[in-house]
């Protein structure tokens, strides 16, 4: 019998714009997959890629970072830096196996509670698709 | 010293208690190591839940706290405020959103809370790693620098001044009045700018605690908000002097555009070419003349010489080139005075009043795509194309040509040593465009009047003002300046001087130290976002309260 | 008359009053709670934001208008010094600068703002719907009501206009059985508060020309006009169409006309603001209705400042037809709408198109004279209050004490009504120096 595969989505959300989407969607009571579990950052910026590795490795079958729109971000740049770093982790991703497909990054304002229920739900059911992440090890830092 | 954490999860009346199952959630949370307590309460923001909480930390004598309730944007400050009255230090409390995230997203009750629980354990394993951080203050220096000795920096200078802040006038030139001081008249009542002018300056002079240096300018400022370090250099004297200020107000004004790169005009070629300065200074001497001696029987004004070039409005020029229309024909009676222009810019309640008033007087207006000035062996004439593509001529005796305004020629040397970005049109660039237009990324440096971008005089005041105005609020003699706690910090042992994280810093927080060959960062304009964090490869920087380990924390939990 | 008049000074400065808790009010109250002062914000309608809230984005750098707002709206209603009051509205003043004695009648909500926790659930049981003001009527809302998702303070009034308790004597008390927090309170009276405070600062925003005074441009006569203030109601993500630019039939526009300067003629001035958020709504278009095939009609382009003109090149060629001219006439083509109109070679033309967006002159708010009568300011240039001196000429006697800022002061953007804002603290600090 098959067990469902219930995926584990971590996703790192700014404080000013993306933390305030996703809490409008709850006002808007729109629906967020209860896979997802939320680690509140300032700012987008402070995503390290290292962290978002070591949620791969950890067992996350799928890492979102999610920041302001750009130009709009609370400390002038910080989601471009995480823009950059974000393309640059993708290739690293695939240079240690890792499938870069996990990881996504979206913009969601203030404002956009619908936005929010979107993007999760979309990446939700891609992550699903994509299965149990199989680089699941214990790493000790 | 063994860790006692109390976690209490809030009801909030039935929206959360609806969706999720919180005895359940007490019950497998209460087994962790270092809990002290589980409570579950109907309303924990409500005045009695705040006294309930409040009275529970001291009972059990918690030494950290877990809130698992609303959104941390709704009472994060409430909750903390509730800590520091129960005697603990408020950074030692963490929410978790079990509402806007969870109950109120999460139709299936299990699921929620399933989600519930993951939330609460993470934010337990979280908190067990904060800091007391504490809101640390900083001495300031409330006196001022003002670069600039134009309206906008006299205006700013007068603001100031005050018994317990002494304010520093810095102006270039032998005189103060800057660029007002070669007009007669200001738009569109046509007050006299001489009078007002002197009236201003004459208000500065006698303000108290106001130190004017002429023939002076500014060589090397060090420092930051509350603690710059000015080196000025008198001229007349050629001594150097230092003054410690705790802002500094950019008052630089502007230059004009030359339009003798811009031969179609023929300014520099044709003999009564002239530019709107030069006009408005042989206004100001009492006679428009033509270079013959002769009155001109006809002028044309054109607007928007080099606004191709420099790819923006300069806001004042239709304006003034009504205003030079009226001082022609009060000065010269039957001239005939035409303005070729392109768009007629003339925003705000009082000024199209202002245009339809100077048309009345007979001026003409042509619209035009282009405009040149020729000769045709009697004198100059205008060729022009209108934008329907028709093309005319008009004779003219004089010309004036209403060109783009630029930055000062001392822009660039400011934001070099500064650190002050400059926008594509060259001015300084301001913190944010639409709600600090005069803030600069630099903390407590301002930019006022044309300086920060073309403007009236009007504007211009209105910025100086409003420079003064955040000056004021902040810097309070006598008052401390109070901190952002969560702030990044550099490890010393770590920090391999790379620099990267300086390159990073949106607010330049981060200065090297030669003497360390590290970097370390400034508390008083860390703003805690965290960039140089990710940016550091050796890991010796790390953001207060949002630590790799805090993180890790919460990460471990959610995959547990 | 000495400009350096101090504010009275009776040991502890005294409280600064501020009307109108848009972006200016706001921005005046946070500079002035940071110096240390008591602040009185005094906002007449149930939330604040003002104006800026309503829209999506703002120019020329597409911010997020909302996400711009909130946190200063959160720092506002954080902060200690800052007394928020809303459904207020001044009666009279009296005294002297340093020295005023203002009378403020505050309206009951009926609503308690400490026990609700905007949960939302008293709105659907109310049985009474109107149109909401703040969509332009393009939606309803309910008799007990917030103006739109997100709204700050979150809790809702009750519009005692058409709440049938207040209108018809009726004793419903569907939203207060549907209260799980026992917020709701039908008992709450008006107060009349008397306030001793040292200076005012008068932000009390604009209105938007009346376009049903200009019936040749079909606004409420045919479908598919919209005024400007409709168009951001349909771009924003919190708004009747969560943000899609669509007809009154839920399709997408094929075509698209922009007209500026409607009212400018009746006005007499320029509204310095429309072209730019004009172009804003080009762009919007563009972004949220891809091929879509927008004209703009306009009589002058006043795009002034370091940074306006590059937003207006970029908009021109991602593909708008900028027309000049005179708009004649705008009449249905069965489901289209044409346009007629004149330019200034005199010759006549015609577009088809299926949405019209006009861009209505920005006016005084209607209550305005009679807040110019309570606070003795005169009325200037277009009906706007008359400043102090912001030329630095010599002018009449001001009204020390009393300050203005924003579009109260004059048709502005955002970037000047908040240096305005600063500014007129700036002068409130400097002088109570």
């Amino acid at each position: 019998m098959e067990e469902e595969f219930k995926p584990r989505i971590v996703g790192f959300l700014c404080n000013w714009c993306s933390y305030a989407g996703a809490d409008l969607a709850g006002a808007a009571k729109l629906e967020v997959p209860s896979s997802l579990s939320v680690i509140k950052v300032m700012c987008s910026g402070r995503v390290d890629p290292v962290l978002v590795t070591t949620a791969l490795l950890h067992g996350a079958d799928g890492v979102l970072v999610a920041g302001c729109h750009p130009g709009d971000c609370h400390y002038r740049k910080g989601n471009y830096y995480a823009r950059r770093r974000f393309t640059i982790l993708k290739k690293t991703l695939e240079t240690l196996g890792l499938d870069s497909e996990r990881v996504a990054l979206a913009w969601v304002s203030a404002s956009e509670g619908p936005r929010f229920s979107g993007v999760t739900n979309e990446f939700a059911k891609k992550i699903k698709q994509l299965g149990p992440n199989p680089a699941r090890k214990e790493i000790s830092l | 010293m063994a860790k006692k954490i109390g976690v209490y999860v809030c009801e909030c009346g039935a929206n959360i208690a609806d969706n999720v199952d919180i005895d359940k959630v007490l019950a497998e949370v209460s087994s962790l190591s270092n809990v002290e307590v589980v409570e579950k309460h109907k309303l924990l923001c409500s005045e009695a839940g705040k006294a309930f909480l409040k009275e529970s930390i001291q009972e059990h004598g918690l030494t950290n706290v877990v809130v698992a309730a609303c959104s941390p944007k709704q009472h994060e400050l409430t909750f903390m405020n509730v800590c520091e009255q129960a005697g603990l230090n408020p950074y030692l409390l963490q929410l978790a959103n079990i509402r806007e995230q969870c109950a109120w997203v999460t139709p299936d009750k299990e699921e929620a809370t399933e989600k519930a629980l993951r939330a609460t354990k993470a934010a337990i394993s979280r908190v067990r790693y904060h800091a007391p951080l504490e809101k640390k203050e900083v001495e300031c220096n409330p006196d001022v620098l003002v670069i600039g000795g134009g309206i906008a920096g006299i205006k700013a200078a007068q603001l100031l001044a005050g018994p317990h802040r002494k304010v520093y006038l810095v102006e270039k030139t032998a005189s103060l009045g800057g660029k007002v001081n070669e007009f007669e008249k200001l738009f569109p009542n046509m007050d006299s700018a001489a009078a007002a002018i002197s009236q201003e300056i004459q208000k500065l002079l006698q303000a108290e605690n106001v130190e004017v240096l002429t023939e002076s300018e500014v060589t090397e400022i060090l420092g930051f908000l509350g603690n710059f370090e000015v080196k000025v250099h008198k001229k007349a004297e050629d001594q150097e002097m230092g003054l410690d200020v705790g802002a500094i107000v950019l008052a630089i004004g502007f230059a004009l555009l030359d339009p003798g790169s811009l031969s179609q005009y023929g300014y520099g070629k044709f003999d009564d070419v002239y530019t709107s300065l030069e006009f408005e200074r042989m206004n100001a001497s009492g006679e428009i003349l033509l270079k013959n001696g002769k009155q001109p029987g006809s002028v044309a004004i054109i607007h928007c010489v080099g606004r191709e070039e420099k790819g923006y409005c300069s806001r004042v020029c239709c304006l003034h080139s009504l205003k030079f229309a009226r001082y022609l024909k009060s000065r010269i009676s039957g001239v005939k005075v035409s303005q070729f222009y392109s768009d007629l810019c003339i925003p705000g309640k009082s000024h199209q009043k202002f245009y339809e008033e100077t048309k009345e007087l007979g001026v003409d207006f042509i619209r035009v795509q282009n405009t040149e000035v020729a000769e045709n062996g009697k004198g100059m004439v205008i060729k022009y194309e209108t934008e329907a593509g028709l093309k005319g001529s008009l004779e003219a005796d004089m010309v004036v040509l209403s060109s783009a305004i630029e930055p000062s020629s001392d822009t660039s040397k400011f934001a070099e040593m500064l650190n002050i970005p400059l926008s594509e049109s060259g001015f300084f660039s301001e913190e944010h465009e639409k709600l600090a237009p005069i803030s600069t990324p630099a903390e407590g440096i301002f930019i006022v009047g044309c300086a920060q971008g073309p403007q009236s005089v009007a504007d211009s005041v209105v910025q100086s003002e409003a420079a003064a105005g955040k000056i004021l609020s902040t810097l309070v003699p006598g008052k401390k300046l109070e901190l952002e706690a969560k702030t990044s910090e550099i490890s010393d042992a770590f920090c391999t001087g790379c620099q990267t994280c300086i390159s990073v810093c949106p607010y330049g927080a981060i200065t090297f130290d030669e003497a360390k060959r590290i970097s370390v960062v400034n508390e008083v304009l860390c703003h805690g976002c965290g960039n140089c964090v990710a940016a550091c490869p050796s890991g010796a920087a790390s953001l207060k309260h949002f630590t790799f380990t805090q993180l890790y924390q919460e990460l471990e939990e959610a995959l547990r | 008359m000495s400009v350096g008049s101090e504010i009275n000074n009776k040991g502890q400065k005294p409280p600064v009053l501020v009307i109108g808790a848009g972006i200016s009010g706001i921005e005046a109250s946070l500079l002035l709670a940071n110096a240390g002062r008591k602040v009185y914000l005094v906002e007449k309608s149930s939330y604040t934001g003002g104006n800026v809230i309503k829209w999506e984005e703002v120019y020329p750098n597409m911010d997020c208008a909302t996400c711009m707002v909130a946190p200063k709206q959160q720092d506002m209603l954080a902060n200690e010094n800052i007394e928020l009051l809303t459904l207020s509205e001044v009666e009279s003043i009296q005294g002297t600068p340093g020295d005023y004695t203002v009378k403020v009648r505050k309206r009951a909500r009926y609503v308690s703002m400490v026990e609700c926790i905007g949960c939302s659930a008293c709105f659907d049981p109310c049985p009474v719907e109107v149109d909401n003001d703040f969509e332009s009527g393009m939606t309803k809302r309910k008799a007990i009501y917030i103006p739109c998702a997100g709204a700050l303070p979150n809790v809702p009034a009750i519009d005692t206009e058409n709440c049938l308790r207040f209108t018809k004597g009726e004793s419903c008390e569907l939203c207060k059985e549907a209260c799980m927090f026992e917020a709701i309170e039908y008992d709450q009276q008006d107060e009349e508060l008397e306030l001793k405070v040292g200076a005012v600062v008068v932000a009390t925003g604009f209105d938007t020309f009346d376009l049903t005074k200009v019936p040749q441009y079909g606004y409420r006569k045919f479908e598919n006009v919209y005024s400007a203030l409709e168009l951001e109601r349909l771009r924003a993500t919190n708004g009747p169409t969560t943000g899609e630019l669509v007809l009154r039939n839920g399709q997408p526009p094929k075509s698209a006309a922009i007209i500026h300067c409607v009212g400018r003629v009746e006005k007499g001035y320029c509204s310095s603001v429309c072209c730019m958020y004009s172009l804003k709504h080009a762009h919007y278009l563009q972004d949220k209705v891809p091929g879509v095939k927008i004209y703009q009609i306009y009589s002058d382009l006043c795009i002034p400042g370091k940074s306006y003109q590059r937003f207006y090149e970029k908009v021109k060629e991602h593909g708008v037809d900028f027309i000049r001219g005179n708009v004649l006439e705008v009449s249905e083509q069965g489901k289209g709408l044409t346009i007629k109109y004149k330019t200034e070679d005199g010759k006549e033309n015609t577009i088809a198109v299926d949405m019209l967006i006009l861009a209505p002159a920005i006016e005084p708010r209607a209550d305005s004279s009679e807040v110019a009568k309570i606070f003795n300011i005169a009325q200037g240039d277009g009906g706007f209050f008359d400043e102090r001196e912001l030329e630095p000429a010599p002018a009449g006697a001001p009204r020390e004490g009393i300050f203005i800022a924003g579009c109260a002061q004059g048709p502005k953007d955002i970037q000047e009504s908040v240096a305005e804002a600063e500014a007129m603290v700036g002068k409130i600090l400097s002088l109570s120096k």
